[in-house]
């Protein structure tokens, strides 16, 4: 069973299109989300977690339809919106006590644990936190729901090299020790370098590649250049695959 | 249900819609138009979701293991909570003043029973316009507030000046014996008030599920 299914999912806007994107995450795996700035990566995850309204296609979480079983889909699930920090000047102590209410699995002595690991402080405000411990409070309040599948839109973006490996590393170490299942976006190659299982491949709202990470590499060997000795790097493809030429 | 609100009230509400909702102990003012406490109730709400707007509540709230119309149903409880809050707060203050201030009101209406009647459907009159709105887009909060706040402003004034024309001196009543002519006025206002909350969750839960966040 997939961990999360998006078959055939298009969104149109005005001056964007997003066209049949269609990937399998399957469970205990981090699949990436890579694409540049203004690809439709955000939308995918907006559309997967029915913030935006899709024009087509079908989402499945755990094997269920995701349209059809929002709300039970939704307690196994935590997310990270990147740039949008909820409730600025509230103490966090406080946004855990709401979010605690809503979820079946909840579970204190777990968000304690997960708090003092990721050295947290309950009487802290939102507003307080680094960009780093923003993501990892968010990264608590799913592990203390037993969220089983995490959604993150770029959660390493604006972190410097030591926080961001230290995230990763994190993703990681949920995964091999919890069988969680992560799905995020970035634009920064190496994150996918580091920890990605699969890689999907977005550009101009259009899906180029969705493969397991070696797969995938393998598959833009057309972008090959004769100095080429090694094999390319993710910067690579996406660099030669996005590169344009300017008639000015 | 009650999570929702709870969630509205400790961490979406602005406390500015505290205060506001407490003023519905103005009535204890002598000589004071008591048809701002309405506008006090629609404008608490206003606030509030201009706070959620700049905390991102609703991105918050979409997140959360609930229906995307449950965003649209715990704002309407908060609105709702609000505004009756508003009145019951202001109730015994309306009954000590019979005794404090028997000369009554020279400004405009009583707060008798007319009074919460006419209350009921200014709210209503509001809650329609300004949730219907603001739910076209979940952040235009400002054009919703004019587009409500214009007619029931309006309401006010129509209320404050009707006591004041001899035939409707009734309305400015608090003897006993004018309570039967009042009693339908406030009938109707819950009646109005009610009708309106259901129509207008029915058409801004529409209108939010086809918002793109």
């Amino acid at each position: 069973m997939y961990a999360l299914s998006v078959k055939d999912l298009s969104k149109s806007y005005p001056n964007f299109l997003l066209q049949d994107i269609s990937f399998d995450l399957p469970e205990g795996k981090i699949m990436g989300l890579i694409g540049k700035n203004g690809a439709g990566k955000s939308t995918i995850l907006k559309s997967i977690l029915n913030l935006v309204n899709p024009d087509s296609g079908i989402i499945s979480m755990f094997g269920s339809n995701f349209r059809d079983n929002e709300e039970a889909c939704k307690q196994d699930i935590g997310v990270v919106l990147g740039g949008i920090d909820f409730y600025y000047h509230k103490k966090l102590a406080d946004i855990t006590a709401v979010t605690k209410r809503f979820y079946k699995n909840w579970d204190d002595e777990a968000c304690q644990k997960y708090m003092k690991a990721f050295a947290l402080l309950a009487d802290k405000r939102v507003k307080e936190l680094s960009t780093g411990m923003k993501v990892k409070y968010m990264l608590a309040l799913a592990l203390s729901h037993k969220a089983k599948l995490l959604i993150l839109d770029e959660p390493t973006s604006g972190l410097d090299p030591v926080s961001r490996d230290d995230i990763l590393t994190l993703f990681r170490q949920l995964t091999d020790s919890k069988g969680i299942s992560i799905l995020f976006s970035t634009h920064i190659t190496s994150d996918l370098e580091k920890c990605a299982d699969y890689i999907t491949y977005i550009k101009d709202g259009k899906m180029l590649k969705s493969a397991e990470a070696k797969e995938f590499t393998k598959s833009f060997e057309h972008l090959k250049e004769p100095d080429d000795k090694s094999e390319l790097s993710l910067e690579d493809i996406m660099v030669r695959t996005e590169r344009r030429k300017y008639d000015v | 249900m009650f999570d929702l609100l709870y969630k509205e009230v400790r961490l979406a509400a602005h406390p500015n819609l505290f205060v506001f909702t407490f003023l519905g102990i103005l009535v204890i003012v002598p000589s004071y138009p008591y048809g701002m406490v309405f506008l006090f109730g629609c404008l608490g709400p206003y606030i509030s979701f201009m706070y959620g707007r700049e905390t991102n509540d609703i991105y918050y709230t979409s997140l959360l293991p609930v229906k995307k119309t449950d965003t649209v149903k715990a704002k309407f409880l908060l609105i709702i909570l609000a505004q009756m809050t508003q009145l019951l707060i202001s109730l015994p203050f309306a009954i000590l003043r019979l005794y404090i201030l028997p000369a009554g009101n020279p400004a405009g209406i009583e707060a008798n029973i007319a009074y919460y009647g006419f209350g009921f459907i200014i709210y209503a009159i509001f809650d329609v316009l300004f949730l219907t709105e603001f739910f076209k887009t979940g952040y235009k909060a400002g054009k919703a507030f004019i587009l409500g706040i214009i007619p029931a402003s309006l309401g006010v004034i129509s209320m404050e000046v009707l006591v004041h024309i001899p035939k409707f001196s009734w309305l400015d009543s608090v003897l006993t014996d004018t309570i039967p002519k009042q009693l339908p006025i406030l009938m109707l206002g819950i009646i109005i008030y009610m009708l309106s909350i259901i129509i207008a969750y029915k058409i801004s839960a529409e209108r939010f599920q086809k918002v793109d966040l």
